[in-house]
Order: structure tokens, then C-alpha cells, then sequence
């Protein structure tokens, strides 16, 4: 079963693991030393923070998170997607999980002026 | 000509896939039982439990895969030959996921009679309940799929 196709992702990676973000909730993109910060609407203007930047993909297919997994992993999310065969977890803007948080973040001071709005 | 009578009663007789989790054995029930392949390349989840080893492929679809022994509180046994990643269905019928339970090894085919299984927490484990000389784990897919 799966969710209606949503389009355009902007798809990261964060602590080994590959992230999704609706790319219409992407206000900012920045670079910072060695990683990036990205400025998403809902998050009470918090930043979120990639390891790397993989691109946007315009078609992706999001299964809901099963609640066996809500079951072992505290965090709100969109769903579940994959990119070729490795899972993305697509985020709720609304809620990013600790993962993904800028805060306590030792790479923010350093703003490249490679931005996009 | 008539079949012999044991012969229809042979077919029922399985009932659970009896695998290895370190050091016990679990019988999962067959019919919950989508697959068996060998270890799925599996991307860790960060924050998550540690039951939930992460997120794999399968079949074209995102596949969560938990860690049986965890799951069950086993005492790690020795290093898996062939770990396996058994594709099971879990939840209510009308509600059933996909998950994938990482395990040491799966075993044989067993029958588990309903009456010879005691003491469960009326969860995800149902009891447990001796098979060729072995007191095995019964679980009960189901309950794991249960929100709450």
C-alpha cells in the first residue's frame, strides 16, 4: 500500500543513512565547512543538517512508516521511499527527527557562499 | 485407492519455522512466513532501538528488519555461518506490514500443537514449548505488529 506519489525530493544523507525532504518545504540551502544546512518551513525556523547532498529526485514513491517501526524509533515521519535500492526516509517538515538537527551541530560556523534560495 | 490415513495428517504438521536467534531457538508461525533470503544489506536507523537493526530493500519496497535475538533478550550465541533475514508478515490480518526479523540461521519446518505452549506474556511472545529435546520460543507475529 502506499500514499499518493509526491514529487520532488531533495535527498541527503545524515548519520549513514539517506533522508528525503518535500522540496517545496526547502527555504535555503547552505553550505557550512564540511557539511550543509538546510532551512525547512515548520521547524520554527530551526536549521537541519546533511553530510552530504545527493540531489533532488522528481519522482518518489512513499510508503507510510510502519507502526512496527514507530515502535522502535521515536521520531515523526512522512514515510518510507526508496532511491534505486537503498531506503529513504522522507521527513515530515513539521517534525525533522533529532538526526537531522543542526543544534550541538560542530559545523556551523563556517558559511561557504554556496546558497540557494 | 484409498490414502493412507497418516498421510493427509503429515501435510498439517507443520506449523512454525524454528530459527536460531543466539542462543535460542524461536518457531515463527509458517503461515506469517513470507520468505527467507539471506542477510539483507541492511541502513541503520539513527535514535532507533536498538531491536530495530534498520532499513532494507525487498521486493522493490522499503523493508524495516529487527533483530530477533534482541527482540527475544537472547543471549548472543556464537558467530552466525549463514545469517538469514526471514520476510515476515506481522499485525492484524486487515492491517498486516512487511518486516524482516534478522536471525542467526533458519532450521527446519516443526510442529508446535497449540496445547504444548506455556507460559507467554499474551504479547509477542506466546510461550514457550519443547521441540526435539529443545524448549523453543513460540512468537506471535501478530501481537508485534499491534500500535501501543
Amino acid at each position: 500500500m502506499s500514499v499518493p506519489h509526491a514529487r520532488g525530493f531533495l535527498l541527503l544523507r545524515r548519520g549513514g543513512g539517506l533522508w528525503g525532504i518535500a522540496n517545496a518545504a526547502v527555504d535555503g540551502l547552505a553550505r557550512h565547512g564540511v557539511d550543509y544546512r538546510i532551512t525547512i518551513g515548520g521547524n520554527g525556523g530551526g536549521d537541519l543538517v546533511a553530510d552530504e547532498i545527493l540531489g533532488v529526485v522528481e519522482d518518489l514513491r512513499v510508503w507510510p512508516l510502519a507502526p512496527a517501526v514507530s515502535r522502535f524509533w521515536p521520531e515523526a515521519a512522512a514515510g518510507l521511499a526508496l532511491h534505486g535500492r537503498e531506503p529513504v526516509v522522507v521527513v515530515d517538515p513539521g517534525r525533522p527527527p533529532a538526526a537531522l538537527s543542526a543544534e550541538g551541530s560542530e559545523e556551523g560556523d563556517r558559511p561557504d557562499d554556496e546558497e540557494r534560495e | 485407492m484409498n490414502a493412507p490415513p497418516e498421510a493427509g495428517k503429515s501435510r498439517l504438521e507443520g506449523t512454525h519455522l524454528l530459527v536460531r536467534a543466539g542462543e535460542y531457538a524461536c518457531a515463527l508461525p509458517l503461515a506469517s512466513v513470507r520468505r527467507v533470503v539471506r542477510a539483507l544489506s541492511v541502513h541503520p536507523l539513527p535514535g532507533a532501538a536498538a531491536e530495530l537493526e534498520g532499513l532494507a530493500e525487498f521486493g522493490g519496497e522499503p523493508l524495516p528488519v529487527l533483530n530477533l535475538g534482541r527482540l527475544v533478550r537472547a543471549p548472543a550465541g556464537p558467530n552466525p555461518t549463514y545469517p538469514v533475514t526471514v520476510v515476515v508478515w506481522v499485525g492484524p490480518t486487515e492491517a498486516r506490514e512487511m518486516l524482516g526479523l534478522a536471525c542467526d540461521s533458519a532450521l527446519e519446518v516443526v510442529h508446535v500443537p497449540a496445547g504444548s505452549v506455556v507460559a507467554g506474556d499474551g504479547g509477542f511472545l506466546l510461550g514457550e514449548a519443547p521441540v526435539g529435546g529443545e524448549v523453543v520460543r513460540v512468537l506471535n507475529l501478530e501481537a508485534l505488529g499491534r500500535t501501543g
